[in-house]
C-alpha cells in the first residue's frame, strides 16, 4: 500500500476534532467525510488524496466511540493512520468496519516522518518503507487478534 | 489461585476461548440510543438478522433531544430524523424504548442504574464511550463502535482481547467533603496519570476514599476513567450499592439471592495481581478546574495557570500542545485560576447531573443570584432526577437564582442539539471533555464539579468553593 503523509504533530488527536458532535446526526457517509478533521484542520477534505495516510503522534482518536470517526476519515480516502499509540475504542472501530489501518509506530520513527512524504506500508512483513527519504522503518506488529481480524475483513466477516 | 474483580467478570462471561484468539464474551445488558445505531440497524435489514435478545437491549433518546418545551415541534430536521429513525427501529426489532416524552427518558448512563437494569457481575455495552459510568457498581460497562453494536444486536456476545488491570488506591479522609468532590478526585487522578494511562486497561479503585463515596459519587469516578484512556472502570460493590439497587423498576425478583451471591464472589481476592497500580492520597486533593483542552490539563483553583514549559517539562510535544491549548483557551501563564472569568456554566451530563449533584449545587446556589455577565443553565440528567428535583424545591432555588431549568438529556456536554456555546464563549462545565469544539465550535471548556460551577456562576469567576460552604 503506498501512499502520500499528511502529518499532525501532535498528541491527544481527539474524535471531537476528527468529526465534531453537531456532524453525527448525518446518515450519510459522502456528506460526513465533507467535514472530517474539521475541528483541527478545515482543509482537510479539500487537500486529502485517495490513499493517503495520516502521521500523528500519542492517543490519535481518544474519547468518543463514534465509528463515524475512521469512517468519516476512510470515506475521504485515508487508508491508514500511523500513530506512537491509539485510544482503543477507535483503533478496534478502525479494524471492525475495515475503515482503515492502525499502525503503532516507536517516536523516533514518528519524528523522522514528514509531511508529503510517500510511504509504501507493508503489513506482511511489518515494515514502512519511506519512498521519498529512502528510509526503512518498523512498525508494531498488530497482535494475533487484530491481524486476524483485518485479513478476515472486519468484524461481521471474522469468524462467519 | 487469586483474581481481580475484572477478571472474575470477564471469566464467568467467558463463551469462547483459546490462545492467541479473542474472547467470546457474553453481554448481558446492551443500551442503546439514536446516534451510535442506525447504522447497526441498517446492517441487520441487509443481512436480514434478526435482534437476538431484545429483552436484553433498551433505547432511550438522549444525544438530539432538546431541551427546552418538548411539547413544540423539534427545530432541527436532521436531529428529528435520527429520533424518528430510533423509534421506527425499537418498533420494528421489538426493543423498548424510553422515548422523548416518557417519564424515564434521560441520559443513557443514568437511567441504566436509576431503572436497575445495570448489575453488579455482568458485562454491560452501549455505543458510548460513557458507559464505563456503570462500572461503578461492580459491573465490565464499556464503550463500543458502531460495528460492535450490530454485533451484539445480532449475537448478545462481542471478540474481545482482554483487557489488563490497573489498580487505583485512594486513601485518606477528603479535607472538605462538600467542597472537594469525587470530580475532583478523578481529574486529579487524570492529571498524573495522563490522557493514555490506562489505555487497554480496566481500572478498578479502591481503598477507604472510594467506600466513603455516595454511589453517584462513585459513577463520576468511572465515568471519567474513559479519559484515562481505559477500557472501563470498576468499583467493587458493597452495601452502598446493594441499597442503591433495590426496588428500581427492572430490580430482578430474586434480588436478595443475587446480593448473597455478590457478597461473597465480587470483590478482587486478597493480594490479587494487578498490571499496574497507583496510589492517590485525597487529602492533598484541593477543588480542580481544568485549563486546557483535554482533561490532563487540569489545576488546583489556588495555583496559576501552568507555562508550557511547566506543563510539558522536558517533553516538546507536550510543551506544543500546551501552548496550542492556551491560545484556543485564551489564557495566559500564571493568570491565577481564581482571575478567569466566565460567560456560561452548564450543570449537566452523564458526568455530573445526578440528584446529589443537583442538590449540592442549589445548596451554593440557594439564595443568591447569578453574576450579571453569566447565563447559567441546568440540565437534570434524566427526567426521573428532574421530577425528584423538583419535588425537593430545586428548580426553584435555580430559577430564583436566575438558572434556566431545562428537560434532560446530554444538550451541552457535545453540543449535538440547539444547547452550544458561541465561538469565544467560556464556560464552567461539569461535563467530562474539554477538547477544542466539543461544546460547540470555537467555545471555551473549563471541567469542574457541580459546586465549583454553581459558585462561579454567582461569583462570574471560578472560586476556591471551599470558601463557600
Amino acid at each position: 500500500m503506498i501512499g502520500d503523509v499528511i502529518k499532525y504533530e501532535q498528541d491527544n488527536i481527539d474524535t471531537d476534532v476528527i468529526i465534531p458532535g453537531t456532524y453525527l446526526k448525518i446518515h450519510d457517509y459522502n456528506e460526513l467525510a465533507t467535514h472530517a478533521m474539521e475541528g483541527l484542520d478545515p482543509d482537510f477534505p479539500s487537500k486529502v488524496k485517495d490513499g493517503d495516510f495520516i502521521v500523528a503522534g500519542k492517543n490519535f482518536g481518544c474519547g468518543s466511540s463514534r465509528e463515524h470517526a475512521p469512517i468519516a476519515l476512510s470515506t475521504c480516502g485515508i487508508k491508514a493512520v500511523i500513530a506512537v499509540s491509539f485510544a482503543r475504542i477507535f483503533y478496534r472501530n478502525s479494524v471492525d468496519g475495515a475503515f482503515l489501518l492502525p499502525i503503532e509506530v516507536d517516536e523516533e520513527t514518528y519524528k523522522k516522518i514528514s509531511n508529503s512524504d510517500k510511504l509504501e506500508i507493508n503489513i506482511e512483513n511489518n515494515e514502512i518503507k519511506n519512498i521519498t527519504k529512502n528510509e526503512t522503518y518498523a512498525m508494531k506488529p498488530f497482535s494475533e487478534i487484530i491481524a486476524q481480524i483485518i485479513s478476515a475483513g472486519g468484524l461481521f466477516k471474522y469468524k462467519k | 489461585m487469586t483474581e481481580t474483580l475484572f477478571e472474575k467478570i470477564w471469566n464467568s462471561h467467558v463463551v469462547v476461548e483459546r490462545e492467541n484468539e479473542p474472547s467470546l464474551i457474553y453481554i448481558d445488558r446492551h443500551l442503546i440510543h439514536e446516534v451510535t445505531s442506525p447504522q447497526a440497524f441498517d446492517g441487520l435489514r441487509v443481512n436480514n438478522r434478526k435482534v437476538r435478545r431484545p429483552d436484553l437491549t433498551v433505547a432511550t433518546i438522549d444525544h438530539n433531544v432538546p431541551t427546552t418545551d418538548r411539547s413544540l415541534p423539534m427545530i432541527d430536521e436532521t436531529s428529528s430524523t435520527q429520533i424518528k429513525t430510533l423509534e421506527q427501529n425499537c418498533q420494528d426489532f421489538g426493543i423498548k424504548l424510553f422515548g422523548i416524552n416518557d417519564p424515564n427518558q434521560g441520559i443513557v448512563h443514568v437511567i441504566g442504574p436509576q431503572l436497575g437494569i445495570t448489575l453488579p457481575g455482568s458485562t454491560i455495552v452501549c455505543g458510548d464511550s460513557h458507559t464505563s459510568t456503570q462500572g461503578a457498581f461492580g459491573a465490565f460497562a464499556f464503550g463500543i463502535g458502531t460495528s460492535e453494536v450490530e454485533h451484539t444486536l445480532a449475537t448478545q456476545t462481542l471478540w474481545l482481547e482482554k483487557p489488563k488491570t490497573f489498580e487505583i488506591i485512594a486513601t485518606g479522609k477528603r479535607k472538605n467533603s462538600f467542597a472537594v468532590t469525587s470530580k475532583d478526585i478523578i481529574l486529579s487522578i487524570i492529571k498524573q496519570i495522563g490522557t493514555d494511562g490506562g489505555t487497554g486497561h480496566v481500572l478498578e479503585y479502591h481503598g477507604d476514599a472510594i467506600s466513603d463515596l455516595s454511589m453517584e459519587q462513585r459513577m463520576t469516578i468511572c465515568n471519567m476513567s474513559i479519559e484515562a484512556g481505559s477500557r472501563a472502570g470498576l468499583i467493587a460493590p458493597d452495601e452502598k450499592t446493594f441499597d442503591y439497587l433495590n426496588n428500581r423498576k427492572f430490580t430482578p425478583k430474586n434480588y436478595d439471592e443475587l446480593v448473597d451471591d455478590w457478597k461473597n464472589n465480587l470483590m478482587s481476592d486478597a493480594n490479587s495481581k494487578f498490571d499496574k497500580s497507583f496510589t492517590i492520597d485525597v487529602e492533598k486533593i484541593e477543588p480542580q478546574v481544568s485549563w486546557g483542552t483535554n482533561p490532563a490539563m487540569v489545576s488546583d483553583v489556588t495555583s496559576k495557570v501552568p507555562t508550557p514549559e511547566e506543563f510539558g517539562h522536558n517533553n516538546e510535544i507536550q510543551i506544543e500542545s500546551a501552548k496550542k491549548a492556551l491560545s484556543y483557551m485564551d489564557l495566559k501563564p500564571d493568570t491565577a485560576i481564581v482571575d478567569i472569568p466566565i460567560d456560561r456554566v452548564f450543570i449537566g451530563s452523564c458526568t455530573n447531573a445526578r440528584l446529589e449533584d443537583l442538590k449540592d449545587a442549589a445548596e451554593i446556589v440557594k439564595g443568591k443570584t447569578v453574576n450579571s455577565a453569566v447565563s447559567a443553565m441546568v440540565v437534570p440528567g434524566s427526567q426521573m432526577v428532574k421530577l425528584q428535583a423538583e419535588e425537593l424545591g430545586l428548580d426553584k432555588i435555580f430559577k430564583d437564582a436566575n438558572f434556566e431549568w431545562r428537560e434532560s438529556g446530554c444538550s451541552m456536554c457535545l453540543g449535538m442539539n440547539p444547547d452550544i456555546l458561541k465561538p469565544g464563549e467560556r464556560c464552567a462545565s461539569t461535563s467530562n471533555r474539554n477538547f477544542e469544539g466539543r461544546q460547540g465550535s470555537g467555545g471555551r471548556t473549563h471541567l469542574v464539579s457541580p459546586v465549583m460551577a454553581a459558585a462561579s456562576a454567582i461569583a462570574g469567576h471560578f472560586v476556591d468553593v471551599r470558601e463557600w460552604c
